[in-house]
């Protein structure tokens, strides 16, 4: 007892000192990624290296980083590019004046550099750059001249966004893969580790910055948070000023206590959302069978209770709002992605797919039509999804049994074709060249068993294959979107996969401390912190507001 | 006596061999293929062609089983537990030790306190059978007791953190203190302490006193103790010398399995108040498939609760006479 009683008083005074304590001015709270401590990490090249956020972001910096929110490229460590006459050169201009932050020059060595550190360790070269690469090299002092195998325009894109390490430093590094990075030195605004604890670190300014007056923010300051709810939490209590995190019903939890300052952007900029069949297991295969899956489903009542309202329905051409430009007006007009259960009845009547006595319908030899869908467990909002998908296929009288299973296993299952159903994500890029190649191409189709890095269900186009061939030859805007209209059509006609909603990308801002944030108003860049390399447009934006 | 002791180090020497082994064996029968679920950590940001190349990097190798034991066994003993999957490329004494010791601080305090105060208590419930601490606290304390961990610490935090803002949400100390020797780092560190190691105390404080005081009435119905108050003994030195001192036994035992806990167990703890301890490792560890990781979190754990049975081993010998007569 005498114990307990010598307690009390010190619980008390140390629970005296707990008014919260004033925030640096001009340190930028940022929350991105989850973990419970950080590990000082900076490796920009290696993609599978679990860097701290800001090391792709904000700290190495590209060519030039396309704005999906602008549709547009902007000009970076490259002032611009230009392609020769056969479309097998292409050459980028170095900006003059660029300074590593340790004060050393940047040049077009350390751009050839780079790319042959990719070509000597292929574990660097994430976007496969030396599968159309035969050459890198310097042109006088300014130019870095990219020699390409073969016509390849998309392979831009590529090039364009991979970050530049310093020749200087990095020559020294035993194994790039390897490395960590502890004390980066890079040409980003924020490069100077100024704290690094289990907790939470901290990047201050880049002295030799290449923008004069920029980055205005002093410091980004990043605490771990090892769950969701305790960044939302630290975000609504005003303690991040930036934070790219899933937050339900978001407008009453977070705007609506600051509705001045709080402020939340989720553009349907990330990926779309599938339903994947897999096409290898009859009646997949039948086109009419997809269709028939995809008219089932109540997409509007779907984003409504599993996303929120955050998000649309999915159209005939899935694309989302990035690639709105590209979008073929007629295709996404085609009725399979809508709401239609007596059509899709028929369809499944005239696939041979009858019902039985009981209601449920039955394959051609009897067996009754049963589907397992597989979602990953945890991930609530498409556990929800699946829910709802399988009570409408249900209605169909298709038996759909939802089946959670831990990422490791459900992606596993996904990328080795042993599903049914499964709902997941898609690849993307700057034009919908990838996403569709992904979606179409024969040359993306694996045998079952075998790992597929996309294409999980497993269905080339041979048709949709030859315009994507002929798009990587496209010199003129005309000339592309005159084909990816025509991928899009062929992409509704088979209904390789079912598409359910673009994905949002979430982001959301705390103006009270800082201005400058993209909105909805003002599309500079995606607000999401995790859309690299949108960030650096941001970063440099943000200024501290005086007080 | 020596004797006794060296048997008992040898025992402990092959259950650590065969913890190991187990350790290696059973990550890898575990379903899905790593370099898949790593692979899938990038969620289409990485071109599919680099694959082959990441498993290359990343050391994935076909080699038979046995040669891959030995590698371990090997780099076990150089101190070397390889690199983690889910961190990559930092190692995993790196990654551990970002979180070992606030696990071992806070979970570690929180049991001792726990155990300490629950066997005292009970000690005193036994002796006033009947009275308040006995009919009063020891059910209340097993009510609480009885809550899911997760929602007893979600309310703490919730009413004295959130709420009445006595403590604070999250972390082991205040982002804007310098980590040092100093008074105000170590009250800071207090501070944000107290939430979750009393949260760990109040949710195991029953049991501890529940199971003392149990033995203790065993105890006390002895004839030792009745012939302890014939010769006229103290009260005060009946109950702690020698009744207290023979009750204490079991619960002595089971403190040695609640070590284990401190490191596994304080997951919850961790995810709750944002601690930045081990347990949380553990799980990303498992999600990851980062088996690296999980052997060497295995093994922390493993060690720790065989150094801390062979510690109760010790203390048992010098509690229960009769152990020294049989050594």
């Amino acid at each position: 007892m005498r114990f307990a009683r010598a307690l009390l008083p010190l619980a008390l005074l140390v629970a005296c000192s707990s008014e919260p304590r004033p925030r640096p001015p001009g340190v930028l709270f940022v929350s991105v990624e989850q973990q419970s401590a950080w590990v000082r990490n900076f490796n920009p090249l290696f993609a599978g290296a679990g860097a701290r956020w800001p090391t792709r972001a904000g700290v190495y910096e590209c060519m030039e980083i396309f704005s999906s929110a602008q549709g547009k490229w902007v000009p970076w460590l490259a002032t611009g590019h230009a392609w020769s006459e056969d479309q097998l050169t292409l050459r980028f201009n170095v900006r003059d004046g660029v300074l590593w932050s340790d004060g050393k020059p940047f040049t077009a060595d350390d751009v050839v550099y780079t790319f042959g550190l990719l070509k000597q360790h292929p574990a660097l070269d994430a976007g496969g750059v030396w599968r159309f690469l035969t050459d890198v090299k310097t042109e006088g002092k300014g130019t870095v001249a990219f020699t390409f195998s073969r016509v390849y325009l998309p392979g831009f894109s590529d090039l364009a966004h991979q970050i530049i390490v310093p020749q200087h430093v990095w020559k020294d590094v035993a194994d790039p893969v390897t490395f960590t990075n502890p004390e980066p030195v890079a040409t980003g605004p924020f490069t100077q580790v100024t704290l690094f604890r289990n907790q939470v670190y901290e990047l201050g300014r880049n002295p030799h910055y290449w923008q004069p007056g920029k980055p205005a923010v002093s410091a980004l300051r990043f605490l771990a948070f090892p769950t969701n709810d305790q960044a939302n939490m630290a975000l609504v209590e005003g303690e991040v000023d930036w934070a790219g995190n899933f937050v339900p019903a978001v407008d009453r939890t977070f705007v609506s206590r600051d509705p001045a300052h709080h402020a939340r952007w989720f553009p349907l900029y990330g990926s779309t959302v599938f339903l994947y069949p897999n096409t290898t297991r009859p009646p997949l295969d039948d086109v009419r069978v997809r269709k028939a899956l995809s008219m089932a489903l109540d997409r509007d009542r779907l984003v409504e209770v599993a996303m929120y309202g955050y998000t649309r329905p999915a159209d005939a051409t899935a694309l989302n709002d990035a690639y709105t430009g590209w979008k073929d007006a007629e295709v996404a007009k085609d009725t399979w992605t809508h709401y239609d259960l007596a059509a899709a009845n028929k369809l499944l009547d005239e696939a041979g797919l009858t019902r039985g006595t009981d209601g449920m319908r039955r394959l051609k030899d009897g067996q009754p039509f049963a589907l397992d869908l597989e979602v990953v467990s945890g991930w609530s909002d498409w556990v929800r999804a699946g829910q709802v998908v399988g009570r409408d296929l249900r209605k169909l009288g298709i038996g759909v049994t939802l089946k959670t299973y831990e990422f490791g296993t459900w992606f596993t299952r996904l990328q080795k074709g042993e599903f049914q159903l499964a709902i997941s994500w898609s690849l993307d890029g700057p034009t919908p060249y990838n996403f569709y190649k992904w979606l179409l191409s024969p040359r993306t189709v694996r045998p079952v068993g075998e790992v597929a890095a996309a294409n999980w269900h497993r269905m080339g186009d041979a048709q949709a294959d030859e315009l994507l061939v002929r798009f990587e030859r496209a010199g003129t805007p005309e000339e592309q979107h005159a084909l990816m209209s025509q991928v899009q059509q062929r992409f509704s006609a088979t209904a390789p996969a079912i598409p359910l909603f673009p994905n949002p990308s979430w982001g959301e801002s705390n103006s009270s401390r800082f201005t400058g944030f993209p909105t909805e108003q003002n599309p500079y860049a995606r607000l999401a912190p995790h859309a690299e390399p949108d960030s650096l447009l941001v970063l440099t934006q943000l200024s501290p507001r005086e007080r | 006596m020596g004797r006794y002791i060296l048997r008992r180090m040898g025992f402990y020497l092959i259950a650590a061999w065969a913890s190991l082994t187990l350790n290696f064996v059973i990550p890898r029968l575990a379903p899905g293929d790593p370099a898949a679920a790593m692979f899938a950590r990038f969620e289409g940001k990485v071109a599919p062609e680099a694959m082959g190349a990441l498993k290359a990097a990343f050391g994935f190798t076909d080699a038979p089983l046995y040669a891959q034991y030995f590698t371990y066994l090997k780099h076990l003993v150089q101190g070397d537990l390889g690199m983690s999957y889910a961190y990559f490329p930092a190692r995993v004494t790196e990654v551990i030790g970002t979180g070992l010791m606030w696990t071992v601080a806070l979970a570690g305090v929180a049991v001792i306190i726990s155990f300490v105060l629950g066997s005292f208590l009970g000690v005193l419930a036994a002796w006033n059978r009947g009275g308040w601490l006995d009919s009063g606290l020891a059910p209340a304390l097993a009510f609480l007791g009885a809550f899911p961990y997760f929602w007893l610490a979600m309310l703490a935090l919730y009413l004295f953190g959130f709420v009445l803002g006595w403590f604070p949400l999250r972390h082991a100390y205040g982002h804007d203190m310098e980590p040092g020797l100093s008074f105000a780092f170590a009250a800071d560190v207090a501070r944000h302490a107290v939430l979750p190691a009393s949260s760990i105390v109040v949710a195991t404080l029953g049991g501890w006193m529940l199971g003392m005081r149990n033995t203790m009435v065993a105890t006390l119905g002895t004839d030792s103790i009745r012939l302890a108050h014939a010769r006229g003994l103290p009260p005060r030195q009946v109950m702690l010398r020698y009744a207290a001192r023979n009750a204490l036994l079991p619960n002595v035992t089971s403190f040695g399995m609640a070590v284990g806990f401190v490191l596994s167990g304080s997951l919850l703890t961790e995810i709750v108040f944002s601690y930045p301890g081990t347990g949380y490792l553990l799980i990303l560890a498992v999600r990851n498939q980062d088996y690296p990781l999980m052997q060497g979190l295995f093994l922390v754990i493993t060690l720790a609760v065989l150094a801390a049975n062979f510690a109760v081993d010790l203390i048992c010998l010098w509690l229960d006479p009769r152990t020294r007569a049989h050594a």
